[in-house]
């Protein structure tokens, strides 16, 4: 996020795009909530589905699923012709403008209407709303990046908010919602293939020198690692052996599972680190367990980019360490001891590595209620908000995008648009919360969601039986009939094991993140 | 009538806790009042509100009731001698709601009896209201408690005056710590009770909405606006020292299995769900519904008890504003 949470309290207008706030996210969507309720803030809800959110919007735009760069760029277009746009800010902070504004002038209402199916007056109202503050806060999730045109979501969402400028300042930015407590973390500490910890690029030679004669070590790798997806590609062409899995479950989390079923079974060597045992660690060879939240000291970076202390509050259980250490001792074994006494040994090499961090000890983390990155020296109180005075690389680059249509489109043999994510009581393949009565209570068992008039014409009522079919795979599933769903699009989630959806989605990524296009898939459905 | 110096209160509670397992308001850090057994933190020697009532040592978030084993199947009753020091008059109140609700139909609920029947209450009176969030007097009570007590202390500054109403409370008084009452201390105790009457605090109109629901009931519009704002946490149901509802499981244990009971809530929507599917309360209003009409209008009906004690913990912890202060101003305007 660029801002930090409490911004919320004073943002004017919120647009949410991309994201079930309340289900995913409940807390900060109650910022949202209270925000509209108890001080008349707008809310402009962009999201195909009726979200918990939909009756608090002012404007709630349906567009097609995987329009978003269409959308947007209308968005441009209509605060661009009527002089709504920050020239000021345009001038002083960014560059390129010139570039994308020309690619824009394409996007006019209608055009815009065409390909994302939104009337174009409320296109207008919407664009209208959005640059009528400086306090608009743009927040996304999933919605937005798992689409073959993530990235290209994303800049468009950076380019409408410089275009308004509302970023750089409180309460208006661009808000990307975290879906796990210590995401952000693990992405800060390098948790990617082609950077190391602070987002400094394993590319750069002078980032391998220093991160060399720190370690003490020859000749870092250069070359940039593999995504998941396409570690599963080399793992079925032979050219990876072996995998070391933590705390991730891609058997049900990966799209295409019978692939992910074929290069996990072909592996020669499979390791998988958990809490629990996972549909993944049937197919492990070693399973290391590991020592839970509650068992263990450590730091979680949430989505404003707050580092937080949390305290072991149990001894683990016999048989199991903590994360760390077991990285240490299969190290030690590899022939590269590492050496920390605790965590806080391994926090002083983070503020030494990493720059964002170099400021954030645990001794100031025990003071007070955690400090936000970046913080450069041990004096910086922390950064509320990003991109201050200045950006990053200086001037905020404009980007031209084009629209792209989703990779696998509705067809007369494929007629629905399956588009997957969570619900309120389940966290992601429900590994922790399928195991607590009360939450499998809430959810136990899998469904699809399924407009109205798509259940008439398919002789269908909530609870019957459908066959729901991709060209990947097909599975069986009770309905649930709700205009919640627009026609043509339903809806499940990848929460269950027994009935794993990501069977049926397809493999095909963004170019740039390779993240996959989860939210799109063609698929057919008939009565069981 | 006697007095303990404030001094005393902590030697007091040690010397207690040779008997009996001491509960009592503690700081952790800054931030938080904890109800907990002695030595966890330092001891809050005026009238607070803990984040979770007492209930939780009568009522836990999770304990175990049954242990199957090829043995057979043992209850499991926690018949521990307890006592627990800084219970304010509304939560001492919700006490006595849940008694009578675990107690319905002449069905003594064993687990939960068992830790009552072995726990000594000693309530602290409240001088002031202890958060923005009290409204006692509002629902027509004193922040203190005029009978069914053991023992009742009174912070008068740098001393408490004690009260005991039972065998149990007058034998508590034996020990030396106490000192007998000065004559004035029985106007200082009616200046200390007539002040504390007077004290402002959160009045959203409990009588008036109580008053007019006994011949009325919002439209299911009403609830479905404030189930906009909902994001049904249970935290309202969690922190409410009357509500009652629970969930059982079963988790496999040492070749056998053990049942444990936990606190549910009313507010999720499996709770009412039928086994067909079918969900007499299936849309978040509807829930919301429930779980404040109960409370101020069913329960005085059934149990002839408010369910609502005024302690304003719902109002606290709920994060988009539909605590019960809340919801009673929003009948109070229909």
């Amino acid at each position: 996020m660029t801002n930090s949470i409490d911004e919320f309290e004073d943002a004017s207008v919120f647009m949410v795009i991309g994201s079930n706030t309340t289900s995913n996210h409940p807390l900060i969507s109650s910022r949202i909530i209270n925000a509209v309720r108890q001080r008349g803030a707008k809310l402009i809800l962009c999201d195909p589905r009726c979200i918990d959110l939909a009756p608090l919007s002012s404007i709630h735009i349906r567009h097609k699923i995987g329009s978003d760069v269409a959308l947007i760029n209308g968005f441009m277009n209509i605060i661009l012709n009527k002089n709504l746009e920050d020239k000021t800010f345009i001038e002083e902070r960014t560059e390129n403008f010139e570039k994308m504004a020309e690619v824009v002038e394409k996007y006019t209402p209608d055009y815009v209407s065409g390909i994302t199916g939104v009337e174009p007056e409320l296109l207008v109202k919407a664009a209208e709303l959005y640059a009528s503050t400086k306090r608009s806060m743009i927040v996304y999730a999933m919605g937005i990046t798992q689409h073959i045109a993530g990235t290209d979501n994303v800049k468009s969402c950076a380019n409408l908010a410089m275009l308004t400028g509302n970023i750089g300042t409180p309460s208006s930015g661009v808000n990307p919602l975290r879906g796990q407590n210590n995401v952000q973390g693990a992405c800060d500490m390098g948790g990617l293939p082609n950077v190391y910890s602070g987002y400094q690029p394993a590319a750069d030679l002078f980032v391998r020198n220093k991160f060399e004669k720190l370690w003490g070590v020859d000749k870092l790798p250069e070359k940039k690692g593999l995504t998941v997806i396409e570690m599963g590609h080399e793992i079925e062409k032979g050219n990876i052996k072996a995998l070391y899995i933590m705390g991730e479950n891609p058997f049900i989390s990966d799209p295409d599972a019978k692939h992910m079923h074929r290069a996990l079974k072909k592996l020669e060597l499979l390791i998988v680190q958990d809490i629990f045992p996972t549909p993944t660690s049937e197919f492990a060879h070693v399973i290391l367990p590991a020592a839970c939240f509650a068992e263990r000291d450590g730091t979680y970076t949430n989505t404003e980019r707050r580092v937080q202390l949390s305290h072991q509050a149990l001894p683990p259980l016999k048989g199991t360490l903590p994360d760390w250490k077991i990285i240490c001792e299969i190290s030690k074994r590899a022939g590269f001891p590492m050496d920390y006494n605790d965590p806080s040994e391994i926090m002083d090499e983070i503020n030494i590595t990493t720059p964002s961090y170099a400021g954030i000890t645990y001794e100031r983390l025990e003071q007070g209620w955690g400090i936000p990155w970046p913080c450069p020296s041990k004096e910086h109180p922390g950064t509320k908000f990003l991109h201050k005075d200045k950006f990053t690389r200086g001037r905020g680059l404009f980007h031209v995008i084009e629209y792209i249509p989703p990779a696998e489109l509705p067809d007369a043999e494929y007629p629905f648009t399956l588009t997957t994510g969570r619900i309120r009581p389940h966290f992601h393949t429900g590994t922790m919360t399928r195991r607590t009565a009360i939450l499998d209570r809430e959810a136990p068992s899998p469904f699809l969601d399924i407009n109205p008039e798509d259940a008439k014409s398919l002789r269908v009522r909530t609870g019957d039986k459908i066959i729901v079919e991709s060209r990947r795979g097909s599975l069986k599933l009770s309905v649930n009939v709700t205009s919640d769903v627009p026609k043509g699009v339903v809806f499940s989630t990848f929460h269950f094991k027994e009935k794993n959806i990501n069977e049926l989605t397809l493999c095909a990524v963004d170019p740039v993140a390779g993240i996959p296009e989860y939210k799109n898939c063609a698929v057919s459905i008939r009565r069981s | 009538m006697k007095r303990l110096k404030k001094e005393n209160l902590a030697p007091f509670l040690e010397e207690m806790n040779n008997k009996r397992t001491v509960y009592c308001p503690q700081s952790v850090d800054e931030k938080d009042i904890i109800l907990a057994p002695l030595g966890k933190g330092k001891i809050t020697d005026e009238a607070c509100k803990t984040s979770i009532s007492f209930k939780s040592m009568l009522f836990p978030q999770k304990e175990e009731i049954n242990n199957f084993s090829k043995d057979g199947v043992e209850k499991i009753l926690d018949t521990g001698k307890t006592a627990v020091f800084g219970v304010r008059a509304c939560d001492f109140r919700s006490m006595e709601f849940v008694d009578a609700f675990m107690a319905r139909n002449e069905m003594k609920d064993p687990f939960y009896f068992a830790k009552r029947n072995n726990i000594l209450v000693m309530t602290l009176a409240c001088n002031c209201p202890v958060s923005e969030t009290c409204f006692c007097t509002d629902t027509g009570k004193a922040p203190f408690l005029e009978k069914g007590f053991d023992l009742q202390f009174f912070d008068a500054g740098s001393f408490y005056i004690v009260e005991s109403q039972s065998r149990e409370g007058d034998k508590v008084l034996e020990s030396d710590y106490f000192t007998g009452s000065d004559s004035k201390d029985g106007e200082t105790l009616s200046k200390i009770k007539d002040n504390s009457m007077k004290a402002e605090m959160q009045a959203p109109g409990f009588a008036k909405a109580v008053e007019w629901l006994k011949g009325n009931e919002p439209e299911p519009e009403f609830w479905d606006d404030l189930a906009t704002a909902c994001i049904a946490c249970g935290g309202c149901s969690f922190v409410c020292p009357t509500c009652t509802c629970s969930n059982i499981f079963d988790s496999p244990s040492n070749g056998g299995f053990m049942r444990f009971r936990t606190w549910d809530t009313c507010m999720y929507e499996g709770f009412s769900r039928e086994t067909s599917g079918h969900n007499p309360r299936g849309s978040l209003g509807s829930r919301l519904a429930r779980r404040y009409l109960h409370k101020i209008k069913d329960d005085p009906e059934n149990y002839g008890v408010s369910g609502c004690v005024g302690c304003g913990r719902c109002s606290d912890a709920c994060p988009v504003g539909l605590g019960m202060i809340e919801i009673i101003k929003q009948i109070n305007r229909i």
